[in-house]
């Protein structure tokens, strides 16, 4: 069931997404010109996350009571990856730690990106509209090959000593990047 | 595949949203079939016709 659950969008969507991205953007410029320290950048994005999801989430309109669920699934999971990201940098900057212990503080950012994965994964079975479970797996087929292009191209320009070493982790912001560009590829079409 | 979805709803003057509620599915799904960018899958087709009170070849056509 979709047609007949379909909340129309607010005014304020935008302007709750676009805080969110403000604000993102204003503590990155601050971390990156040196105004705040890493921890101060991590517990104000947290903040940022944290207070700005509710509002978001409630003023947003989604095609399908599956979409709903998947958006507040991957914020839930969003909020605490950049606050389990926060607590173990500041943890391996300031402490020396176990190597057990390293191992359980890179959980701690690694577990909420598993939570979006399965988010997708339940929203793809979930889905009931046939139509909008074809076009998110459309964007992620093409996010998956976006994150392989990239990932083999950059592979081999770092084995060549082109570019520099990169984390492995980076895969899931790039998938996001290619699932955004689908998503928006989908819109201006009309799809 | 064409269809003739268009015509029929307008000949009931019902918007998208109108018929996307009589379908229980979003409207980007009518506006996706209905200009053609989407096949609707068997079942769906089902309920389309059911809605429209027609056989399914009265309204979906083969591209010729």
């Amino acid at each position: 069931m979709t047609g007949g659950d379909t909340v129309p969008p607010k005014r304020s969507h935008r302007l709750w997404v676009s805080l969110f991205f403000l604000s993102t953007a204003i503590i990155g410029a601050l971390r990156i010109s040196g105004a705040i320290n890493g921890t101060t950048g991590f517990i104000l994005l947290a903040i940022a996350t944290g207070s700005l999801i509710i509002p978001m989430r409630r003023a947003g309109s989604c095609a399908s009571p599956a979409m709903a669920t998947y958006n507040q699934r991957v914020l839930l999971s969003s909020f605490g990856y950049v606050l389990g990201l926060g607590i173990a940098v500041t943890l391996w900057n300031d402490y020396e730690l176990s190597r057990p212990v390293v191992f359980a503080i890179s959980l701690l950012p690694t577990l909420p990106t598993f939570g979006i994965i399965w988010a997708m994964a339940r929203y793809i079975a979930d889905e009931q509209d046939e139509y909008l479970r074809h076009r998110t797996i459309m964007a992620s087929l093409v996010a998956l090959g976006f994150v392989l292009a990239v990932g083999i191209f950059w592979g081999f320009l770092e084995m060549f000593e082109l570019v520099p070493h990169i984390w492995a982790w980076w895969v899931l912001p790039v998938w996001a990047i290619g699932l955004g560009l689908a998503q928006l590829w989908q819109k201006v079409r009309g799809a | 595949m064409k269809n003739r979805l268009k015509v029929l709803r307008a000949e009931r003057d019902w918007s998208q949203q109108d018929l996307a509620t009589r379908l229980d599915v979003s409207r980007q799904s009518v506006n996706a079939i209905e200009t053609g960018r989407y096949d609707p899958s068997l079942p769906l087709a089902f309920r389309i016709a059911d809605v429209f009170e027609m056989a399914i070849e009265e309204i979906f056509l083969r591209d010729e």
